[in-house]
């Protein structure tokens, strides 16, 4: 019974490989040398203009995901339901978000205090482990006060968000409730799924000030923030690079930080998740994904570097995984399946 | 004096489900009877109707936390110190008057008389007291010990010591409480945009969830509603999460549907603070007999002073509270030494209706004399002097603190669950186990500890902390299994030595003497016992 299941599923899938990918070759081209030459690259006008596509990129949204998000959007909050997978992913980004902003927040302050001098005691940033040779009561004291020391910098920082593709709302709602984050607008191209957004908003007293959801696409979009998110969207997406490009102008320099994730285009990528995900495990809603629209994580640190030599920094990059029971792991391998990108304007 | 349990007067009233601690102690015997009706009040899902009995608007919190006891309060002070939660508008309940009877301890220039709920707490827990939460407690009130020395109340030979450096602290409940509230007030001080907000002297009445569809205004399904928790004095609070630290008649357990198991032993603990003939020389230790009629300890506190829990039958328990205190203070010297027909004997004695003051004089005189000749034997057999009496057993007492004596039910059981959605029990609310190894609170303060530490991730990650899936399970998972572990240990060991049975008592006899020489069991016994793992 198992073995017919498993290979009805496969020759399903192989099919949908087949037509999704019957345009792009699998895995010979990136996602950028096709559209971009190296000159036009370095001018992202002409750049923009000589895409295809780049007509009426604003509004643009792929009709087939579009409704795919539309289906998805009445169960999206329900933690134990469809979206499963994005609430337990949720937790391993809002980690890999705060570690970045531990550690990166010095240049996000001074942005912010418009190069007034920061005031960062770094003698407070002794490393951890210094501590163990403390007796317990001094080190717990010690660490309560570093603890104490990074939050309330991190809370004068009153950081500002623009959350690209928000979908339901996850990750929106979660910095939200961040006291150091001042204010969050959340955009999407599928109208259903930022109706569920702004309903599930209105049950939580604590969203209701600093989190604005809205129907817009990333070009009409105004504004400049501390930091830009996409999560789990690039691979949604017909043209990532426009994506990226509109993204990345609406980050602050001096220290703005665009966090992106989404999947390696590999094996391994289609096995955890079109083949475990989708079909195997039905942890993920059938439909979802695409191979051909994954993005290796080196393409886009290439691209960048392509693109804004000297006005970017690549802070971190990790692998994450999902491992049944356990949830969402981050690792160091970010060169297969899922991974988590930030980078920083200089 | 704050929350003295009344010794005999036994309140026996179906309908104050939530009463004060005092009377729901008494009260718990009857517990599934008095219980029944309330549920369905409890489970009442009222369309949250913000002006429902009360005029008083509805005041929002983000925790509420019930119950301004030991686990509460240092809770409450674990919450307000920690960077990831301080931001949270919290609220902290009791019935009690936290706020006279707290600082007055807290300013009580001597121990010169020490109260008498006294626990013991372990090292780790210490920890987490002094350095985590870093309570001004007061230092001078404390006694560190360094081992309990354990005897067979049938059987005079077997033994064992469980000597080790630090094996815990003897505090006083009132210690823990008023430190933690001290703290408490010294945080506010310091931070007074968002203070922690002390509602005493008001008990909850009524928990209600309002139904899931006209929570909002807009109509949207809310699949986890916030709670209404009402108060006696007219105000009703929403929550974003209600911790329940409400005790063993939780009503915030009750709220949530969660089930028990467990069961009384028939057996009820006399607390007693006692005074010594001389403080303790040698080793500061706490001693332990268990007698055919459940164990009976006898633990140190500073100076001459020490503290008694003494587990016995209901009808001896009832005795023992309301004899004259000389009597009492030579019964408990009794216990420790003589055999067990000479202790039947002298409970029949002061059971008789017509017992009077001659017979108490007779059983003092008797007592004293029958401790001689014990003591003598035992040097005489022994080839030793006075001091293997000291050696072996618990320092003789001299008197009995006036009014300190009180009365308890023993109980063993663990809530089903310790989570609901936008509810959880820590301490007694979740579990109660038998006093004999001294766990209860020392798992209430693990429970606060780890459920802090669950609260802070969330937080840190921007989830709703009242979230059963992606918060609070977490603390349940990490804390059921040990809690499970300690409540299991403590109750065997219960079991095992509340018997007569010759073929046990030849058992444990040779248990007891194996444990003592067995490193490895012993070991594990003063690792549950002093908190390591
Ligand atoms: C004889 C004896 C000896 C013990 N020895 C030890 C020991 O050596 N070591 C150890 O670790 N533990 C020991 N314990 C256990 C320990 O005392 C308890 O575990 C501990 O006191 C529980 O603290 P708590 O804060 O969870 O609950 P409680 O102390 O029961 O506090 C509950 C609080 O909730 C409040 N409350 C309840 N209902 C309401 C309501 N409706 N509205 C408002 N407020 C309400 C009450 O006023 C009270 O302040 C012993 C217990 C006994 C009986
Ligand atoms: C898998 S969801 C991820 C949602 C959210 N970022 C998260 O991780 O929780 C992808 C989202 O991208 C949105 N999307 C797809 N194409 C888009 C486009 N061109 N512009 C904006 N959003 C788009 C979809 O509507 C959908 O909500």
């Amino acid at each position: 019974m198992f073995k017919r299941s498993f290979s009805l599923t496969r020759i399903q899938h192989i099919k949908r490989l087949q037509s999704s990918s019957s345009s792009v070759p699998k895995y010979s081209t990136s996602f950028l040398n096709s559209n971009v030459s190296k000159t036009t690259a370095r001018r992202s006008t002409s750049f923009l203009n000589g895409h295809p596509a780049a007509i009426d990129t604003s509004n643009k949204v792929n009709p087939d995901e579009k409704s795919h998000f539309e289906t998805l959007a009445p169960t999206w909050w329900d933690s134990k339901g469809s979206q499963r997978i994005l609430h337990l992913m949720n937790l391993a980004r809002m980690d890999f978000i705060n570690e970045i902003l531990r550690n990166y927040k010095v240049q996000l302050n001074a942005n912010n205090s418009n190069g007034s001098k920061n005031d960062i005691d770094t003698d407070l940033y002794i490393p951890r482990f210094t501590t163990s040779v403390f007796p317990t009561e001094i080190k717990k004291n010690i660490e309560n006060e570093l603890n104490a020391a990074i939050y309330k910098e991190l809370q004068k920082s009153e950081l500002t968000v623009l959350d690209v593709g928000c979908g339901g709302g996850l990750l929106c709602e979660s910095l939200a409730r961040l006291p150091f984050i001042k204010k969050i607008d959340g955009i999407d191209m599928t109208p259903a799924v930022i109706n569920i957004a702004k309903q599930h908003q209105s049950l939580d007293p604590v969203l209701a000030e600093k989190l604005t959801y809205a129907v817009r696409s990333i070009d009409e979009q105004k504004g400049q923030y501390d930091i830009v998110t996409m999560f789990e969207m690039l691979e949604h997406v017909d043209d990532p690079k426009e994506i990226l490009i509109s993204g990345w102008e609406h980050v602050k320099s001096n220290g703005g930080i665009l966090f992106l994730s989404t999947i390696n285009r590999d094996l391994i990528s289609w096995f955890t998740t079109i083949f475990m995900g989708e079909y195997v495990l039905k942890v993920v809603p059938l439909g979802t994904h695409h191979l051909s629209k994954y993005i290796n994580s080196r393409e886009i640190i290439a691209w960048f570097k392509e693109m804004y030599p000297l006005s970017h920094e690549v802070l971190q990059v990790k692998g994450t995984m999902y491992i049944p029971g356990k949830g969402w792991v981050n690792h160091d391998c970010s060169n297969v399946g899922n991974y988590l990108m930030a980078i920083q304007k200089k | 004096m704050f929350r003295r349990v009344p010794p005999l007067k036994r309140i026996n009233k179906a309908s104050s489900n939530i009463s004060t601690l005092g009377s729901s102690i008494v009260n718990v015997i009857n517990h599934s009877k008095s219980t029944t009706p309330l549920l369905s009040n409890y489970y009442s899902t009222i369309a949250a109707n913000e002006n429902n009995s009360s005029t008083l608007p509805v005041k929002s919190t983000d925790i509420l936390i019930v119950g301004g006891g030991p686990a509460g309060l240092t809770l409450a002070a674990a919450i307000k110190l920690s960077p990831n939660l301080k931001h949270f508008k919290t609220t902290l309940v009791d019935a009690g008057n936290l706020s006279e009877n707290l600082p007055k301890f807290h300013n009580l220039s001597s121990s010169a008389y020490m109260t008498n709920r006294v626990v013991s707490i372990t090292p780790q827990n210490m920890d987490f007291l002094t350095g985590d939460l870093n309570l001004p407690l007061q230092f001078n009130r404390i006694q560190p010990f360094d081992g309990i020395y354990v005897s067979d109340g049938l059987n005079d030979t077997s033994r064992m010591t469980m000597d080790r450096e630090s094996m815990g602290n003897m505090v006083e409940l009132l210690n823990i409480q008023s430190s933690a509230y001290m703290k408490l007030l010294e945080l506010n001080a310091n931070n007074n945009t968002n203070p922690i907000e002390i509602a005493d002297n008001c008990k909850v009445v009524d928990i209600v969830k309002p139904s899931t569809t006209n929570a909002t205004a807009n109509g949207v399904e809310n699949t986890n509603p916030w709670p209404y928790v009402k108060l006696d004095n007219g105000e009703t609070y929403k929550t974003r999460l209600l911790i329940g630290c409400d005790g063993f008649q939780s009503p915030v357990r009750k709220y949530a549907g969660i089930e028990t198991r467990g069961w009384f032993y028939n057996e009820w603990g006399v607390v007693a603070t006692m005074k010594l003939e001389y403080p303790p020389f040698n080793h500061i230790r706490g001693w332990q007999r268990f007698l055919p009629t459940g164990p009976i300890a006898h633990l140190p506190l500073p100076g001459d002073w020490a503290t008694l829990v003494w587990s016995t039958t209901p009808e001896l328990s009832k005795l023992l509270v309301s004899l004259p205190s000389n009597v009492f203070s030579k019964l408990v010297n009794a216990a420790f030494i003589l055999e067990d027909g000479d202790m039947q004997y002298y409970y029949r004695k002061l059971s008789d209706a017509a017992v009077d003051k001659r017979i108490f004089d007779e059983i003092i005189e008797d007592i004293d004399y029958r401790i001689e000749v014990k003591s003598q034997q035992l040097i005489n057999k022994n080839n030793s002097d006075m001091y293997y009496v000291d050696e072996n057993y618990p320092p003789p007492i001299k008197d009995t603190l006036e009014k300190s004596r009180a009365r308890f039910p023993m109980k063993m059981f663990h809530a089903d669950t310790y989570v609901a959605p936008r509810v959880c029990l820590v301490g007694d609310a979740a579990h109660a186990t038998h006093p004999l190894a001294g766990q209860g609170l020392n798992m209430g303060l693990g429970d606060s500890k780890s459920l802090v530490s669950v609260l802070e991730k969330a937080s840190s990650r921007g989830l709703d902390i009242g979230s059963v899936d992606l918060c609070l399970n977490d603390y349940w998972k990490d804390r059921y299994g040990t809690n499970m572990m300690l409540l299991g240990v403590v109750d065997k060991l219960h079991k095992l030595y509340g018997t007569r049975n010759e073929v046990v008592v030849g058992l444990r006899q040779w248990g007891l003497n194996v444990v003592n020489n067995l490193g490895d069991v012993k070991e594990f016994m003063m690792n549950v016992v002093s908190g390591r793992k």
